[in-house]
């Protein structure tokens, strides 16, 4: 009884939380170029289930319309888009780039010092067995 | 391609790194919009667009060899987007894809695909092409398209055509797999 009460709270709880699961290609695409107008694509990608993905993974039809999605996105709204305060964004650059230089720079013994931590856990794994 | 932007681009790949990075400013000023707005087609988003761009010129500055034959704007883009941009591209949502079902390669064809005979066009000649194609489309189809032009939600294009979203969403399908195919026959490949 405990089991079948479990089994419909979690069929109603994904029913409340996750309207759009298993949504068809014709919706995948339009949820896709609605997340591409608004400029939310992480969230479009984080709604997607295992068999919505496998879906637009195998569907061409898909792809061929991304492009075209791509295309109006571009053709109707990257005009509208906000320009930046341009000596800002130059003085970013020439940030960007003298942190570059300044890491060229480095001496090649401390390059081997400040080598980056290892991210995942096989790959601590496998520089501690060594 | 205009003289200020010829000029920034051979300052760009002089071999002295200091007169490059002089030579970068000029070259922002030239190419930024160009760039942003190219970008933006595939990011839909300002800041994202600003910081991919802002990485793009670092490594343009780094290593600007690919750039010593560029004569034309478009070849310019082309190179860019090729060489630069698309590296870029793909990392924005790289680390995001570890808790995604969608497999990294599709990850890859989503956010930063192989270039078309569509995506090498300009913007001026995108919307020409556009403003044709979209013309010999039915007035239905077309006015779901301008109207997601418009910024309109799918609801809102359902009540202007009288019509349900679930018929909006196929119709909206339908008509931009149609629209890519008039696209293609207005511009063939080389």
């Amino acid at each position: 009884m405990i089991i079948v009460l479990k089994i419909s709270y979690v069929f109603l709880w994904e029913q409340e939380t996750m309207p759009g699961t298993n949504r068809e290609i014709h919706e995948l695409l339009v949820d896709y170029t609605g997340a591409l107008r608004d400029g939310h694509i992480p969230v479009f990608l984080k709604s997607l289930t295992r068999e919505e993905a496998h879906r637009m993974a195998s569907s061409q039809e898909f792809w061929d319309a991304t492009e075209t999605a791509r295309i109006l996105n571009g053709a109707g709204f990257a005009d509208k888009a906000v320009p930046p305060n341009m000596s800002l964004f130059i003085s970013r650059v020439d940030a960007e780039i003298a942190s570059r230089l300044k890491k060229a720079k480095v001496s090649p013994r401390a390059k081997r010092r400040t080598q980056p931590e290892p991210e995942t856990r096989t790959e601590r794994k496998a520089e501690r067995s060594i | 391609m205009n003289r200020r932007l010829r000029n920034a681009l051979e300052g760009l790949t002089n071999p002295d790194v200091e007169r490059r990075r002089r030579a970068m400013e000029p070259f922002v000023r030239a190419t930024f919009g160009m760039f942003t707005r190219y970008l933006y087609r595939y990011l839909g988003n300002e800041v994202e667009c600003e910081d991919v761009l802002e990485d793009v010129y670092a490594d343009i500055w780094e290593n600007p060899d690919r750039l010593r034959n560029v004569t034309t704007e478009k070849q310019l883009l082309r190179t860019v987007y090729l060489y630069y941009m698309r590296k870029r591209l793909r990392e924005v949502y790289r680390r995001l894809n570890r808790n995604l079902y969608l497999s990294q390669t599709h990850m890859k064809n989503l956010v930063a695909p192989e270039l078309g005979v569509l995506e090498t066009m300009s913007q001026s000649e995108l919307r020409q092409a556009l403003h044709r194609t979209l013309g010999r489309l039915k007035a239905r189809e077309r006015r779901a398209i301008e109207l997601w032009m418009e910024g309109m939600s799918n609801r809102a294009i359902a009540n202007d055509l009288n019509t349900t979203v679930g018929a909006v969403k196929m119709l909206e399908f339908r008509t931009m797999l149609k629209l890519r195919k008039m696209l293609h026959d207005y511009c063939p490949e080389d």
